[in-house]
């Protein structure tokens, strides 16, 4: 580790300089490290492995958009771990609240949730379409981006330029818009009943 | 759930907006404090003129040892504040071990309440002075306190209560700085206990607040 303290700093005055390759080699040597810290700790916590690449991506962008506040004149290693442990803390207390919410879960929802669905699959595909095209353009372009091209919520924020928990926000309201035009689609289709 | 491939993907995307967006650099946040600092002061000052006037006898006033007393434990609490401050923008920050600067202006504070011979009521002239005095230290206070908690979520405070708090702190005293200007209430005790209120409450405030804003 003491000398990724030398070299690490040392790329991070060449990004400064607008080096970015070094600071683009940095990036990917630290996020070599954080998925071993990372899967190594969500192991130990009992929490879901599959996050760890969530989980780096965060702590990278959280590095990058506070990179300024490294001074040159301190250590490069403590601040770094300052930031780690900051965007671990936030979460790993979001997955153990998640996790929890999970467990609540009655067997009986279990079931529902993972029968294979009744309806055609095509149909379902067109009307997520149509109803994708309906929601306004921000809205679309979230939903898109997360849903259906799989993209992280980070990549998605950084793609269109806004915060994490703008992109966040906007997908809970093109969801609530979903549910409420399928919701409306079903009542045609049962009469009131559902 | 995202890929390896997708973090690297990420990786090249960052490095892109580095080499994009250069020669963007703010002013070291240093110096940035101290001119929001500055400002926050002369901002409160302003108000407190605002609010109760210009008195014929301000000449007086700013001559006399009380104002000075007021004056020194008020600006040596906001140094205070202001390391703390400072320390707090950085993500490896230990406000604690800075906690120590805060002691010079406690110690006037406290001087001033254990010598206080004036024999002045610590309620103050009428009963209704001290509710006033808070009241008034926390109202010129919250310019500032906006201001320097804007400042901080340009840093990286990675225990935003504290930070907040910190932030409240140095906004109290300097709004209990400027609020000397207008106090006729030239008590020892009284200044002991009523300002310190006024600023615990501004660093309340900032505490409660520093916990939403100064997320990320």
């Amino acid at each position: 580790m003491e000398n990724h303290e030398q070299t690490w700093a040392e790329a991070m005055r060449a990004g400064r300089r607008g080096d970015a390759a070094a600071y683009e080699d940095m990036l990917g040597e630290i996020a070599n490290v954080l998925r071993r810290l990372v899967r190594r700790r969500l192991a130990r916590l009992g929490l879901d492995i599959h996050e760890t690449e969530d989980l780096v991506q965060e702590v990278l962008i959280g590095l990058h958009t506070k990179r300024h506040t490294w001074d040159e004149g301190r250590p490069f290693l403590p601040w770094l771990h300052a930031i780690v442990r900051h965007k671990l803390i936030d979460a790993v207390r979001r997955l153990s609240r998640a996790a929890r919410r999970r467990r609540d879960i009655t067997p009986d929802q279990w079931a529902m949730l993972s029968e294979v669905p009744a309806e055609d699959f095509d149909r379902a595909l067109v009307n997520l379409d149509r109803h994708v095209n309906g929601l306004p353009f921000g809205q679309r372009e979230v939903v898109r981006a997360l849903a259906i091209e799989g993209a992280s919520v980070r990549a998605t924020a950084l793609k269109l330029q806004t915060s994490e928990g703008a992109v966040r926000v906007t997908l809970h309201r093109a969801l609530q818009r979903l549910t409420t035009a399928a919701n409306l689609e079903l009542s045609k289709l049962f009469g009131d009943k559902a | 759930m995202s890929s390896v491939k997708e973090t690297d993907r990420l990786i090249r995307d960052l490095a892109h907006e580095l080499a994009t967006r250069r020669g963007r650099t703010a002013p070291p946040l240093l110096r940035r404090l101290l001119f929001v600092a500055a400002q926050s002061l002369a901002i409160a000052i302003a108000l407190v003129f605002l609010l109760y006037g210009v008195s014929p006898e301000l000449m007086v006033t700013v001559r006399s040892a009380p104002f000075h007393h007021k004056s020194a434990c008020t600006l040596a609490l906001a140094c205070g504040g202001f390391f703390l401050v400072r320390e707090a923008a950085r993500p490896e920050g230990k406000m604690e071990r800075l906690l120590v600067a805060l002691l010079p202006g406690l110690a006037l504070l406290a001087l001033g309440g254990a010598t206080d011979a004036s024999g002045l009521r610590t309620l103050g002239l009428s009963g209704v002075a001290f509710p006033n005095c808070i009241g008034s230290i926390v109202l010129v206070s919250l310019p500032a306190l906006a201001m320097i908690v804007g400042t901080l979520r340009t840093g990286a405070p990675t225990r935003p209560i504290m930070a907040g708090a910190a932030a409240g702190l140095l906004a109290g005293a300097l709004g209990a700085a400027a609020y000397g200007f207008a106090c006729k209430q030239d008590g020892g005790l009284y200044v002991a206990i009523w300002y310190s209120a006024g600023m615990l409450i501004v660093a309340g405030l900032g505490a409660l607040w520093g916990r939403r804003a100064l997320a990320w």
